[in-house]
């Protein structure tokens, strides 16, 4: 195999007994990789905005997002209300910035649970050859489990909360991110790098950390990304449903579910938190786009190429 | 197009020149490079890695990396047209029918969700109007004609149920099924097992007799050459140094670059040696090494295959021990059972006297610093990620060394391999291959080892760097009477540097006795088959070339 590889590096460059240089070194810095991928330099704006708004949100022009004013129910925008109200007459523009709040907490949440969860085991069951099959199929069982059915009956037994439904969404996203783990172990585990470690004597917890940890960073930054998303998505989907955020909690989810009754005369209570949701998905997947050309040596030269 | 008559060349090289893109640590790829090949002709051009014989050989099949290398000088003619003119249409024209190619590696080269006959049938359908029957018999033909046993069947066989020796003959088999003028071969042994190599060499002697193809063959291997060539061209950085018949070149080699690496090919011939009397270092009894038949929970069975079996060996303190063999000889696995980086499956292995086959991984803790092992890949031996100096204090450190205990011994042991010990701080990738596997050593010598195992530690580098590297490790082994195991498939290497040396096949050691013995009175028939196909076996002796 690695002599192919060498064979076709020298068929494009002879790299000679000279010093080569280091596969994926970074190109230019972050400047750089900004002005190569436009779009996600606009995406991340875009995260760092609501990110922005999520953390200042009493001083970005709202008011008390659960404050009701029955008798100025659904406005317009107006100076006082810059998105209108709903059918209880809170403010709109309030509500989603607030919302915001719900949406980035369980996406960041629930990334960073399921990525450290899922490493640890990951790098065990893939170095440790007796634990691989048993935890396998643990893994393969809790994949099979829906994750809406399952934070549906999660919050049948301990009640709506943001913690229910952060837990809810972490389980089903274990066992992926397990996978991508334990595929990476398993590969660099035969690197005869690894092996002299093994040989000089580093005890394993070291050994992963030192020499299997780094290599699987790459590929889990890019996942984080998509479950980070996916997560939001799951997030609205259970509010909308009612078996999320409880209906007091401002989030996007609980706003489409509320808009629904009155789209017919107030379309926009309903499309208002839908947008805001499509959009920070929509960023932050192409942000994990970017991020995997980035991360990949092989696609990052064929964009660079490009 | 002009006709071949007589001996005109059927390519002919003339001064070219094919830049690399900005920032590359030299201008030129090659430069300068004016060569001929004549029908029926084999040249050889020779070079280490970074002489640009490969380049070189990309450029005549117009398949130089787009956007990255191109030829801006100098003309290659093909029967008289010029290549480097011509359209991508043309060119692919060209290629198959007048001029062909095959490479190092048969199991990548050829697809492995296509048959072998319909690899072979696509050319033909390219590049011909035959009927679908006409091209079937031509292709049946042309495996017979390249030695393939039984064509008829072997037509509707998958690449992976051949050897990689048949894999070989098929490439030839679809390059020359429309009797190209030149064929360029690009170290299309190097791949493959001293046997296989020397009947693949055969094969394409006997094709270039038969056919008067012209053959441009690359490799680094000073062997092949001296085995096949009619012409030699001797390549360094990018530029031609010496060409001319191949006797002349091996007989009065002019430039010092030639003569270096002609002198650089280790001997044939083993010198003599006085056995070693140190104490035992390490002794496997009746080593087994099993692998396959696992049920679905993980649990192992039986195991189907034996890659090693009932290994008796013994290296001596101050010894070298070689362990010679083909792929799939079970070499390698007797070695990574002694670092016990696999398991063996029975039998003992002896270190100090105890016996550690069986030991749990905290028991086996303190043996450890006792074996240490040199990679074969010095590319992937090392941790890209961490500085040198971090790979090597590494060992050390888990023995409870401190920081700067550790950093004084790395630093020492940087001089004692010949590397600047302020290199500690540098990454793997600022290293040469050779400097690379220096370094390797180093890491090895850091635990303060016994036995050092070097798995087939010189075969990924260069012959000059490998001379070298063998001879620090000769060095260090007398330096620190260490016993050294080495993994090798070549054996000139072996004869160079083995005291003694055991020869496996099919996982069992079918001879065993001291270097100078084995080779000047070798007693099993595999050994004898072995130092037959060694390629270029006059070189080293001149007075058996006479």
């Amino acid at each position: 195999m690695t002599a192919v590889l060498d064979k076709i590096a020298e068929g494009a460059i002879p790299p000679g007994d000279a010093p080569t240089p280091a596969p994926g070194a970074p190109v230019s810095g972050l400047a750089g990789t900004l002005k190569r991928y436009p779009l996600a330099a606009l995406a991340a704006l875009v995260l760092a905005l609501i990110a922005f708004g999520a953390l200042f949100a009493p001083l970005v022009g709202t008011t008390d997002p659960t404050a009701l004013d029955p008798a100025n129910r659904l406005q317009g925008a107006s100076a006082a209300h810059w998105l209108g109200t709903d059918h209880l007459g809170r403010d709109i523009w309030s509500r989603l910035v607030y919302g915001a709040r719900v949406s980035v907490v369980v996406g960041l949440a629930v990334a960073a649970l399921a990525v450290v969860i899922g490493l640890v085991i990951g790098l065990f069951t893939g170095f440790i050859r007796w634990l691989d099959p048993i935890v396998m199929r643990v893994m393969d069982g809790l994949m099979a489990i829906p994750g809406i059915l399952l934070a549906i009956a999660l919050v049948s037994v301990s009640g709506a909360s943001i913690l229910t439904v952060i837990a809810a969404i972490v389980v089903p996203e274990v066992p992926r991110v397990v996978r991508l783990v334990r595929s990476v172990v398993l590969s660099v585990r035969e690197e005869p790098y690894v092996e002299a470690a093994v040989s000089v004597g580093t005890p394993l917890p070291k050994l992963l950390w030192r020499h299997v940890l780094p290599n699987c960073v790459p590929p889990l930054i890019v996942q984080a990304t998509y479950v980070a998303a996916s997560a939001m998505l799951t997030e609205a989907i259970l509010s909308f449903l009612g078996a999320g955020t409880p209906p007091i909690v401002p989030s996007w989810g609980n706003m489409v579910a509320e808009g629904r009754l009155l789209f017919q005369i107030a379309p926009m209570n309903l499309l208002y938190p839908g947008i805001a949701l499509a959009i920070t998905i929509l960023a932050v997947n192409i942000l994990g786009d970017a991020l995997r050309d980035r991360l990949d040596p092989k696609l990052a030269k064929r964009v660079g190429q490009r | 197009m002009t006709t071949t008559e007589g001996n005109a060349p059927v390519l002919s090289i003339r001064d070219l020149a094919v830049a690399l893109p900005a920032g590359a640590d030299r201008r030129w790829a090659v430069e300068g490079v004016s060569f001929d090949v004549g029908p029926g002709e084999i040249v050889c051009v020779v070079g280490e890695s970074g002489s640009g014989k490969s380049v070189t050989a990309f450029s005549v099949m117009g398949l130089l990396a787009k956007g990255e290398l191109h030829a801006e000088r100098g003309e290659i003619l093909l029967e008289g047209e010029d290549v480097l003119k011509a359209s991508p249409e043309r060119l692919r024209d060209l290629r198959g029918t007048r001029m062909a190619m095959i490479f190092q590696e048969p199991a990548t080269a050829l697809n492995p969700v296509m048959t072998i006959g319909d690899q072979i049938d696509e050319v033909l359908q390219i590049h011909t109007e035959l009927s679908p029957a006409e091209r079937r018999e031509k292709v049946i033909a042309i495996m017979e004609a390249m030695h393939l046993p039984d064509p008829q069947a072997l037509y509707d066989r998958y690449p992976h149920q051949l050897s990689g020796g048949q894999r070989q003959r098929v490439m030839i088999a679809a390059a020359m099924v429309l009797d190209p003028v030149i064929l360029i071969a690009d170290e299309p042994t190097t791949a493959l097992d001293v046997t296989t190599q020397a009947q693949i060499l055969q094969l394409i002697k006997e094709m270039q007799e038969r056919r008067r193809t012209g053959v441009l063959f690359i490799t680094h291997d000073f062997g092949v050459v001296a085995e096949i060539a009619d012409k030699v061209v001797v390549m360094r950085h990018g530029e031609v140094v010496e060409q001319g018949p191949a006797r002349e070149i091996f007989a009065n080699p002019k430039v010092d670059y030639t003569r270096m690496l002609i002198a650089s090919v280790p001997s044939l011939e083993p010198p003599t040696r006085t056995a070693a009397s140190g104490e035992v270092a390490v002794r496997t009894r009746d080593l087994v090494k099993g692998y396959g038949g696992r049920s679905w929970l993980g649990r192992a069975t039986r195991p189907s295959v034996l890659a090693a079996k009932d290994v008796n060996i013994v290296v001596r303190r101050g010894e070298t021990l070689g362990v010679v063999g083909e792929s799939g000889s079970g070499k390698s696995t007797v070695a990574r059972c002694i670092v016990r980086l696999v398991d063996p499956t029975s039998g003992a292995i002896e270190i100090a006297g105890v016996d550690i086959a069986g030991l749990s991984t905290r028991a086996l803790t303190p043996y450890r610093r006792r074996v240490q092992m040199v990679f074969q890949d010095p590319y992937r031996s090392l941790n890209p990620r961490r500085t040198v100096g971090a790979s090597v204090m590494e060992g050390p450190m888990n023995f409870g060394l401190s920081r700067e205990d550790a950093l004084a011994r790395a630093r020492r042991l940087m001089g004692l391999v010949g590397l600047s010990p302020d290199a500690l701080d540098r990454y793997p990738h600022q290293f040469s291959g050779g400097q690379r596997q220096r370094l390797a050593i180093a890491r090895a010598l850091a635990m303060e080892p016994d036995v050092l195992i070097a798995d087939e530690a010189v075969s990924a580098l260069d012959v000059s760097v490998q001379k070298q590297v063998l001879e620090l490790l000769d060095q260090v082994k007398r330096e620190f009477d260490l016993a050294l195991l080495f993994i090798t498939h070549d054996l000139r290497v072996a004869a160079q540097i083995c005291d003694r040396i055991a020869v496996m096949r099919r996982g069992e050691v079918v001879e065993e006795g001291p270097t100078r013995e084995l080779f000047l009175n070798p007693r099993h028939e595999y050994t004898r088959t072995l130092l037959a196909a060694a390629p270029g076996r006059h070189l080293g002796h001149p007075q058996a070339a006479e």
